[in-house]
């Protein structure tokens, strides 16, 4: 009798086991493959962290040709396993004035917490390189990782 | 008649079916009790498993996510285990009738300091890991941690489940007088409810929209549904439909009384001999204080019978209740029933109080002329409590009966009474039919470690020794 629970145990504890890695297998796969289409307007911003407000465009005197029009460019949802994250890119004079989050991570309160640590030190960082460019935020991987992924969607329809 | 007494009946020739059903019975009920068992690790490793549904095999790439990921773990897995705690904890009819209140409570005391472990360990990885993610050292980590919305009540259950688990640590419990401890023992409600919010909002392991959210709501329905349901709300219906009041006591033994019973059609309560109630008597010196006492007679449809001995301060005020008084109760509860069988004889012994869910068992055992032995046993004279009674139902039963009066010998397995050790008595010379038998054990835990331990020194499987320590 002991012999059969001990056994059963095992078994039962590792097929519940089995069926919850290979469940989770399931959800990274998809939730990589799920970056989505740029969209250029109709989203709701959520009222997040991190706009500090946009300092006024240092107007340059002579705009570049080939720089991009003036005005806001959203960029690409892109989806993490704690939230999707999307943000927007104001450019004036052919540089960026501005990285506004649209939205950040927000699956739960842990990533909410890490998001609005990491979105303000992404768009100062954004601000001064100029680009997506971007050494990661510490302890923020995959809020980093999507934000610079939706920043560089926002550029590349700049054609920045 | 007496050749089939003396003769071993050979099983091949006697396919009795007496023997064939409580086998049935047995293996049934251990494939329950092992169901039970699987069930119970099954629950911890889902805990893991709905981490690593969430995608959390990922999780493990820095030092810091392993860290973070095996807290994450670790706090679902002692949450489940507390939630099994409360389970077993909730007095279920059917667990109680598979493996017993006794079982019950020593799994759930058992699961409790691993359960504590997890939790704290889980703290602190977090602590840690949180930490290292974000460079800064795990005690600076508290303040961003409790800034989370849900974070202060979870401390708060984590100072609570701390404080429960120390107050029932032997050495601290005794203590405590049991009412007291009790009432600490009731924070562990507080502290799991305080702890679901942050386990809902903080990880993202159950998030909203989530299957793991799902079952995990679940869990705690399930595990707080029984405890309303067969802790309070069952026992409050049971008392209530069958008003049971105080009709009269008797004094059969210096400070031993019989309190009698009646009420409201008391064979519905199902109650098996050998079985305890909990005893609530609402007078105003005794209504706080509840007592769990085995019946000392099998209930008839209007009366029931419990036999006290004054021990501690509380049952020497139950003794003098006066009459018409009302009782309120939990149960029936135990194993210590015919229920239990697993062989097709009986044998008995039982010591000094020990012996009134004996007397109330053989209300209800079932066994053919010849096929049961009682060894009553006793200290003096005056211990003999219901010996009368027990020796007319082994009578009209055809059931041997012993007596053994005497301080135990220091030779010996040290059960047996000085006296009888010497004239030779052993436990095989008494019951020659052991091996065939259900041994059915009552006393004081020291004496009663004895015995079982001399009844399993004659290789009798420990499935048919059915144990009931009486320390109060």
């Amino acid at each position: 009798m002991r012999t059969r629970a001990v056994l059963g145990s095992i078994f039962a504890s590792v097929a519940v086991l089995v069926v919850g890695w290979q469940a989770g297998a399931a959800v990274v796969v998809t939730s990589t493959a799920t970056t989505s289409a740029p969209q250029a307007s109709g989203v709701t911003p959520a009222p997040v962290v991190g706009g500090t407000p946009t300092p006024a465009a240092t107007p340059t005197a002579v705009p570049v040709p080939a720089g991009p029009a003036d005005g806001t460019y959203t960029g690409a949802s892109v989806a993490t396993r704690y939230g999707s994250v999307q943000v927007s890119i104001a450019f004036a004079g052919g540089a960026i004035t501005d990285v506004a989050a649209l939205k950040l991570t927000d699956a739960d309160g842990r990533s909410v917490q890490i998001s609005n640590r990491a979105a303000p030190l992404l768009h100062d960082e954004v601000l001064a390189s100029q680009s997506a460019n971007v050494s990661n935020v510490t302890g923020a991987t995959y809020t980093t990782r999507a934000y610079l992924s939706s920043v560089q969607s926002a550029l590349d329809q700049a054609g920045f | 008649m007496p050749t089939q007494i003396t003769v071993r009946p050979d099983p091949r020739q006697f396919p009795s079916s007496s023997r064939v059903n409580y086998q049935r019975r047995f293996v049934r009920r251990s494939r329950r009790a092992d169901l039970l068992v699987i069930s119970l690790w099954a629950s911890g490793a889902a805990a893991a498993a709905l981490f690593l549904a969430s995608g959390g095999a990922g999780q493990f790439g820095s030092l810091a996510e392993t860290v973070t990921s095996m807290g994450i773990v670790a706090g679902l897995i002692g949450t489940d285990f507390i939630l099994v705690m409360l389970v077993l904890a909730a007095r279920i009819p059917f667990i109680d009738r598979t493996i017993g209140h006794d079982r019950a409570v020593a799994v759930h005391r058992a699961l409790s300091k691993p359960a504590l472990y997890l939790l704290l360990g889980h703290g602190a990885l977090l602590l840690i890991g949180y930490g290292m993610s974000s460079g800064i050292n795990p005690i600076a980590q508290i303040g961003p941690m409790l800034a989370l919305p849900d974070m202060p009540l979870a401390f708060i259950a984590m100072g609570l489940m701390i404080t429960v688990v120390v107050t029932s640590l032997v050495a601290v419990r005794r203590r405590f007088s049991y009412e007291g401890w009790h009432l600490v023992h009731l924070l562990s409600y507080l502290s799991v409810a305080f702890a679901l919010p942050h386990q809902l909002s903080v990880g993202g392991v159950l998030a909203v929209g989530t299957a793991q959210r799902v079952y995990w709501i679940a869990l705690y329905v399930v595990a707080f549904g029984c405890l309303i349901t067969f802790r309070f709300v069952e026992p409050i219906v049971s008392s209530l439909r069958h008003r049971i009041t105080v009709a009269g006591t008797t004094t059969i033994a210096p400070g031993v009384t019989s309190i009698h019973l009646s009420g409201h059609n008391l064979r519905g309560l199902g109650a098996a001999g050998g079985q305890f109630f909990i005893w609530r008597f609402w007078t105003g010196t005794t209504w706080w204080h509840s007592h769990p006492i085995s019946l000392s007679a099998v209930p008839t449809s209007s009366t029931a019978r419990i036999t006290v001995r004054d021990l501690g301060s509380g049952s020497a005020r139950i003794s003098a209740v006066p009459v018409g008084t009302r009782v309120s109760i939990e149960g029936p509860y135990g194993l210590f029933t015919d229920a239990a069988r697993t062989s097709p004889k009986v044998a008995i012994i039982a010591a000094g109080i020990g012996v009134t869910p004996i007397r109330a068992l053989l209300d209800h055992a079932r066994f053919a002329p010849g096929e049961a032995t009682i060894l009553l046993r006793a200290s003096t004279q005056e211990e003999t409590y219901h010996w009368d009674e027990i020796r007319e139902l082994a009578a009209a039963k055809g059931a041997r009966c012993y007596v053994m009066v005497g301080r135990r010998s220091r030779v010996g397995p040290g059960w047996i009474s000085e006296q009888d050790a010497l004239r030779g008595v052993t436990l095989a010379g008494t019951f020659p039919d052991l091996a065939d038998s259900d041994l059915y054990l009552c006393g004081p835990t020291a004496w009663l470690d004895l015995v079982e331990a001399d009844a399993r020194a004659t290789g009798i499987p420990q499935h048919q020794i059915h144990a009931e320590r009486f320390d109060w």
